[in-house]
């Protein structure tokens, strides 16, 4: 079989407006052929709602998608045929097997893959026959993921992809993403998991409140705020949260179980005037570990406000107004 | 072409049989209701004969108003239309794939209740086959319209529910769907005038068990062809993918646009004379036996050419035809004549030749003889015999008719006097069938 083409993406001053809430504000980004590309942000930044326009289900107030140099607004079925896509909250019927269930959407394409390949790539040749209501929570992804590979798509979007699934299974889907890079698909996905994006993703976008507020590879990202990080200690007595709250750089201070995390902005001042307040409290350091930045303090810094601590909400696009 | 509508439509068959409560509400509840329906009318001769028209709208109202809404509510609930919405084909392609599995399943249903009707009641085969298909088509591609119509409305599958009850109940109990219309009072005719369901159960009555078949029911089809498209047309522009997407406030204006069908063709019925209340066939047509044919007595009867009971001779010239040609026409589209209480129309008909002669028509004879013609055309002969014999032994049973302006008879005579003088007309048209008298 031969590798996909890999089709870019660009879109640019996309509005979509819910009643008076205004969802996407002149979003502009552009997706590279062939590469992992992360469209970050928190809940309601308007993730779901860029990928529903890119993928037709939602029409935009006003701007333009590209996909593969096609408008997706003017040619819509052109678009789809040549992407594939996991939404959040797709379901099936439930007396329908992972086979008619794969058959029955390749056979919308005229570029459809084998349907045994696709049982036996995502692992669902022993289920073939089960009913959909039958199915574990994996084995339903991998089905979904089954799905969104019918048609050998050239561009894949996955919304959210690893939600709800376990270690194991989110280090399968990261080493199948990588794999569709290197097989020549450009590959866009939507998370909320920082660390994620970091580890996987070539580049990414983080929307805050319907902008672009950042876009670049997480390492050069990570890079901007290389005095930002954080500081993992613990001591004997403990100092009080609030007097570590107040200490210069520190944004935020969270202690658990003894163990303190203090998020900084700048590393070096911080841990200066923590020796000073242990020195001073009597308090003795028994562990300490300073943590290299993250996206966290990247959206830390761009946006004054910390990342929340949010699982992504099912169907955030689908239940808007 | 891809193969991909085609597969869906397989697929939605498929998962239908996969589940036991479309098996349920698809074939279990319309056996149930054949077997009621059976139960209360089995003493007729043949059982269930009137009934079948009902019964098979009872059944296609069901897949219509819940099985399709039902199926669509669902799917949407759980996001498998949204997910569909990323295939390259149109999803409306996929709707109407679903509109066609649904008329398949009907279908099925309807055959199957056919068959048990026979088999286990006697009920006689459809007179006319391919007419009761055809109008049992016509039917249910009508009341898909009104299901999709429910499906687009309503935001979960309790709501198909409750909209689905609003228009099946008073279908079932004044629209002539459950209770016959001859049987409800006045006013609950004239109501159902304003249903789809009258009309259906009419169309499907006539092709099913009447000797003309889906003649005169032009109106019933046009009826089913406004209702339905007004409703799919609202259906289609108010359809949602996605659960909890609201209808816009503008597009709800195609609510009323659809309903406001229902007083139109009521309307038009009302004003074309459609409404007219229907009379009871009474058991006495039931009571009617071959004896009772075989022993009627023809000696008191008036001749042909008398001041009453005139009746021409067989039109054999050319000219006799083209005389009487442009009455004929308006005779057979007269539709008291049609309709489908089969005993009543010939009763009707016969009247027509009583008020013409009682009223001393210049065309009496002539008129007489036409009606004869119609009779002889348009019912089998068993059949036109007992009811013949029907309205001569028992003349104050049915509905007579006393004035036809359709017909150019204006005047009014007593309703007594027509009964007795259809007496006359009856017997000098049995004596013919049944050789005993000669032209």
């Amino acid at each position: 079989m031969d590798a996909p083409r890999p089709v870019g993406v660009r879109i640019a001053n996309l509005h979509k407006r819910y009643g008076g809430t205004e969802a996407l504000r002149g979003l502009n980004l552009e997706v590279h052929p062939g590469e992992i590309f992360g469209l970050l942000g928190p809940n309601g930044a308007g993730k779901t709602t860029a990928l529903e326009c890119l993928l037709g289900l939602r029409t935009p107030d006003s701007g333009t998608i590209e996909i593969g140099g096609l408008d997706a607004r003017r040619h819509p079925r052109d678009v789809r045929a040549q992407v594939g896509a996991l939404l959040q909250d797709a379901a099936l019927q439930d007396k329908i097997t992972p086979r008619e269930a794969i058959a029955l959407f390749a056979s919308f394409y005229r570029n459809a893959g084998d349907v045994d390949t696709l049982l036996d790539r995502f692992g669902l040749r022993e289920k073939a026959s089960a009913r959909f209501e039958t199915l574990s929570g994996g084995q339903r992804r991998r089905l979904f993921l089954a799905l969104t590979f019918a048609n050998r798509p050239r561009l894949i979007v996955l919304d959210e992809p690893t939600s709800g699934l376990d270690p194991r299974g989110r280090r399968e889907l990261h080493d199948l993403i990588r794999s569709l890079r290197d097989a020549g698909c450009t590959v866009l996905l939507s998370t909320h998991d920082l660390p994620e994006a970091e580890s996987l993703c070539d580049r990414v976008t983080i929307l805050h409140e319907g902008r672009v507020i950042a876009d670049s590879p997480p390492a050069t990202l990570v890079g901007s705020v290389e005095s930002a990080g954080r500081i993992r200690f613990s001591a004997v007595p403990p100092p009080t949260e609030a007097a570590c709250a107040a200490l210069p750089g520190v944004t935020r201070a969270q202690a658990s179980g003894g163990e303190f995390v203090l998020h900084s902005g700048d590393i070096h001042r911080s841990s200066v005037a923590l020796m000073a307040l242990l020195e001073r409290d009597g308090s003795r350091l028994t562990a300490m570990e300073v943590l290299r930045p993250t996206l966290e303090d990247v959206f830390l810094r761009l946006t004054g406000r910390p990342w929340p601590d949010e699982p992504p909400q099912a169907g955030e696009g689908g239940r808007l107004p | 072409m891809n193969s991909g509508p085609l597969r869906h439509f397989v697929l939605v068959l498929r998962l239908n049989l996969r589940s036991l409560q479309a098996l349920i509400y698809g074939y279990a509840v319309p056996l149930l209701f054949l077997l009621a329906f059976g139960a209360v009318f089995r003493d007729d001769t043949p059982a269930l004969r009137h009934e079948m028209g009902q019964i098979f709208v009872i059944t296609i109202l069901g897949g219509a108003c819940f099985g399709l809404p039902t199926g669509l509510v669902a799917e949407r609930e759980r996001g498998v239309w949204r997910r569909y919405r990323l295939l390259p084909t149109p999803t409306a392609v996929l709707v109407l794939g679903t509109l066609a599995a649904r008329l398949v399943i009907v279908a099925s249903a309807l055959a199957m209740q056919a068959a048990l009707a026979h088999a286990v009641f006697g009920t006689p085969w459809p007179v006319h086959p391919l007419q009761t298909a055809a109008a049992a088509l016509a039917v249910t591609t009508s009341f898909l319209g009104l299901g999709l119509l429910i499906a687009a409305l309503a935001n979960d599958v309790p709501a198909v529910q409750a909209l689905g009850q609003c228009l099946f109940l008073p279908m079932i109990l004044v629209g002539g769907v459950g209770v016959p219309l001859s049987v409800l009072p006045d006013f609950a005719q004239r109501i159902a005038g304003f249903m789809p369901g009258r009309y259906a159960v009419h169309a499907l009555q006539q092709a099913y068990a009447s000797a003309p078949g889906l003649r005169g029911t032009g109106f019933d089809f046009l009826v089913l062809a406004v209702i339905g498209t007004a409703a799919a047309l609202a259906g289609s522009l108010l359809f949602r993918w996605e659960a909890g997407h609201r209808i816009p406030r503008a597009a709800r204006l195609w609510v009323p646009v659809a309903l406001g069908s229902w007083l139109v063709v009521g309307s038009v019925a009302g004003i074309t004379g459609r409404l007219r209340p229907l009379p009871t066939t009474g058991d006495d047509f039931a009571a009617v036996t071959a004896a009772d044919i075989a022993g009627m007595d023809y000696s008191d009867l008036p001749g042909d050419q008398e001041l009453a009971g005139r009746l021409d001779p067989p039109f054999t010239t050319l000219e006799q035809n083209a005389r009487i040609a442009p009455f004929v026409a308006r005779l057979r589209a007269w539709s008291p004549g049609t309709g489908d209480d089969s005993p009543q129309a010939v009763r009707s008909l016969v009247c027509v030749a009583a008020v013409a002669d009682i009223s001393a028509d210049p065309r009496e004879g002539r008129i007489a003889r036409a009606v004869y013609d119609c009779l002889l055309s348009r019912f089998p002969r068993d059949f036109l015999a007992r009811a013949l014999a029907w309205v001569a032994l028992y003349p104050h049973d049915g509905h007579v008719y006393n004035t036809i302006p359709a017909l150019g008879l204006d005047r009014r005579p007593a309703p007594d006097l027509v009964r007795s003088r259809c007496v006359v007309y009856a017997k000098k048209y049995l004596g013919r069938i049944e050789g005993k008298l000669h032209d």
